[in-house]
């Protein structure tokens, strides 16, 4: 008998009374108001956030944020590896959640699953029209959508190992910068 | 091995450090209050956690089968294994396979539960754990003390002196932004160079196939991406029913942990990048086991946040190694005596009962009654540690005897305010660390005759 049978006989051998399905959970939505309470989380996440109309119109604030260095976009490539020089990525956002500053960001949205994690710096566009309150609504919205890599992504990459302090920039990015747009 | 008394009271003997200990995991502790009470249906989200884990309890082998299905669609090879040493074995076959001597490792509870570290370089494997705090007391040979903040127990100070030991970083340094970027530089490297990624699992969704992995750091996102073969371990019990289930258990995973409103990454493997293979390896090691204790079934439910570890009193000041266990902490003392009974018989009474762990626990395991029916469990075996029984038999004898009872009160209070020294001794455990209090003058029950008859 392989593992794998022995495994499931040992579960099914045991006798646990059945427990129903509790159903979806629906969240109670409370904060002021989801454009406010994701500025509010943010700011929680250490992120800056630039409010604009249009996405052309943050370059010149990003060319402030960044100077001297060089922001890129990239269409999908297969070559992670190539990244690890990259300062500063832009990337658009699928969405985003207000109760906690998680952005949706899929293979859809991606040059390359690696790509949000070994950029020095990261730029990710989000239009407001696509906040949602919390993160129940959030999975409502991604339904049963297939992709083979998506993340929830709230700030930049940090630690707080070495005696609780809290580091900005572990392994991912060092930076994180949220274009806000109002289209 | 030191038993858990033994081993605190050498964790204990700096006070400083102690207190340090003590006050910083209550801070975590407070944060996940705050946290907590942000959210107005706090109470109603633990009760959904709670009764989704107990309704996958009750189809575990139906989920199981239905996620491997899934998975196997999304072109991801599963394995299964009965014990640590399978799974260990699975896993070297598999980096076998590609013939590579080094791996990047993110956090898995698991793979310390299996002991793999330790296997993998027997056979010549150089595992490299990548969260910075698994590679601090990688570097030290010891193990993580806490399963969310593994170098809780070591000060800047010593983690300056490994990184000027192991890193090269000037001695004396010990700033923790400075040692952080120097872990940053050593680890990239290693990233950029590692063919083979081990990660943990914190949920594998039976809908979907796919599995969610928690990080702050992106560590496992920086391993799995890289490498050409990404091999993914968990225990049986991390299976969720449904995709929307994720929208609970985040809400409430890191809330509990840090404080922290999610963590920076929550990443969702569905299917291997192009050329890449991904391996999931199922772990039973003692699950089927305590899924059939009705007492400790619902201990299963755990999603590994450490709430019940931060708030613990016992926790705080004992310290993870004191456990002598990976999991450590008020769910370890339940989780450990379901491996071997004999060899952590001490656990289950490392622990006031006082239920803080209970309360704070985001899918309301009894941790606190579980103990104490471990207690039980135990004593009627016969395994208990020899103090407790012939106290707790002479309790008994006493409790039951309402004249021995009034006798032994009388003659206690005297003898304490007669002769303190013989409390107040290094021979008496309770002394140790306190004071102990002024004997009263009269019992309750003395109290009692003279004012209200
Ligand atoms: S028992 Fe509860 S509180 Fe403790 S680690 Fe598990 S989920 Fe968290």
């Amino acid at each position: 008998m392989s593992s794998r049978e022995e495994i499931i006989r040992a579960l099914q051998e045991v006798k646990v009374p059945d427990k129903a399905y509790p159903g979806a959970f629906t969240a109670q939505v409370v904060g002021v108001d989801t454009l406010t309470d994701f500025l509010h989380s943010m700011v929680v996440v250490s992120t800056t956030v630039i409010q604009v109309k249009e996405a052309a119109d943050a370059s010149q604030a990003l060319d402030k944020h960044f100077p001297n260095m060089q922001r890129v976009r990239l269409n999908p490539l297969a070559d992670g590896l190539s990244l690890a020089d990259i300062d500063v990525l832009e990337i658009d956002g699928d969405f985003a959640v207000a109760e906690n500053g998680a952005i949706w960001l899929d293979d859809s949205n991606l040059p390359h699953r690696v790509a949000p994690f070994i950029c020095q710096h990261l730029v990710i566009y989000v239009s407001q029209k696509n906040l949602l309150p919390t993160l129940q609504e959030a999975y409502i919205r991604l339904g049963d959508k297939q992709t083979g890599f998506g993340v929830f992504l709230s700030g930049p990459s940090k630690t707080a190992d070495i005696e609780q302090s809290l580091v900005i920039g572990a392994h991912g990015a060092r930076s994180l910068v949220v274009v806000l747009t109002e289209c | 091995m030191l038993n858990h008394a033994e081993a605190s009271e050498k964790f204990i003997t700096n006070q400083e450090r102690t207190d340090w200990h003590d006050d910083t995991l209550w801070f975590v502790r407070s944060k996940r209050d705050k946290a907590s009470k942000l959210l107005p249906e706090w109470e109603a989200l633990r009760e959904q956690a709670s009764q989704i884990k107990e309704h996958m309890l009750s189809n575990l082998p139906q989920y199981l089968l239905e996620f491997e299905a899934k998975a196997q669609a999304n072109g991801i090879q599963v394995h299964w294994a009965k014990d640590a040493h399978e799974h260990n074995e699975i896993v070297y076959s598999i980096i076998q396979k590609h013939g590579d001597k080094a791996l990047v490792k993110s956090k898995s509870m698991l793979t310390e539960e299996c002991h793999l570290n330790a296997y993998l370089e027997q056979k010549g494997i150089d595992v490299v754990d990548t969260d910075l705090g698994e590679r601090i007391v990688q570097f030290r040979k010891e193990v993580p003390s806490h399963i969310v903040l593994p170098a809780i127990h070591l000060k800047k100070e010593d983690v300056g002196e490994t990184f000027h030991q192991h890193l090269g970083t000037p001695k004396g340094n010990k700033d923790p932004q400075f040692l952080t970027e120097a872990a940053r530089i050593h680890l990239r490297e290693k990233f950029l160079g590692a063919k083979v990624a081990i990660t943990g699992v914190n949920f594998a969704v039976a809908e979907t196939g796919e599995f969610v992995v928690c990080t702050n750091e992106g560590n496992a996102d920086m391993g799995a991406h890289l490498s050409d073969v990404h091999i993914a371990c968990m225990g049986i019990e991390k299976i969720i029913p449904k995709r929307q289930d994720l929208g609970v258990f985040l809400r409430l995973l890191a809330r509990s942990a840090t404080g922290q409103l999610i963590t920076t990454y929550s990443s969702h493997f569905a299917k291997p990048r192009a050329g890449q293979e991904m391996h999931i390896v199922l772990v039973d090691n003692g699950r089927s086991r305590q899924l059939a204790r009705d007492e400790f079934r619902n201990s299963l439910k755990c999603i590994r946040c450490a709430a019940c570890f931060n708030t613990c009193p016992v926790y705080r000041r004992s310290g993870g190694h004191s456990y002598h266990q990976p999991v450590a902490g008020p769910i370890g003392s339940i989780l450990a005596p379901n491996f071997d009974k004999k060899a952590n018989v001490d656990l289950p009474f490392a622990s006031t009962l006082c239920g803080s762990c209970s309360n704070v626990c985001p899918v309301k395991i009894n941790i606190h009654e579980q103990l104490w029916f471990w207690r039980q469990d135990l004593m009627k075996e016969g395994l208990a540690p020899a103090g407790k029984v012939l106290g707790m038999k002479l309790m008994a004898w006493m409790m039951s005897n309402p004249s021995v009872f009034r006798l032994a009160g009388g003659i206690g209070r005297k003898v304490m305010s007669w002769f303190p020294f013989l409390v107040n001794n290094g021979m008496n455990p309770w002394f140790k660390q306190r004071e102990m209090p002024a004997p009263p003058k009269q019992s309750f029950q003395e109290w009692y005759k003279s004012n209200r008859s």
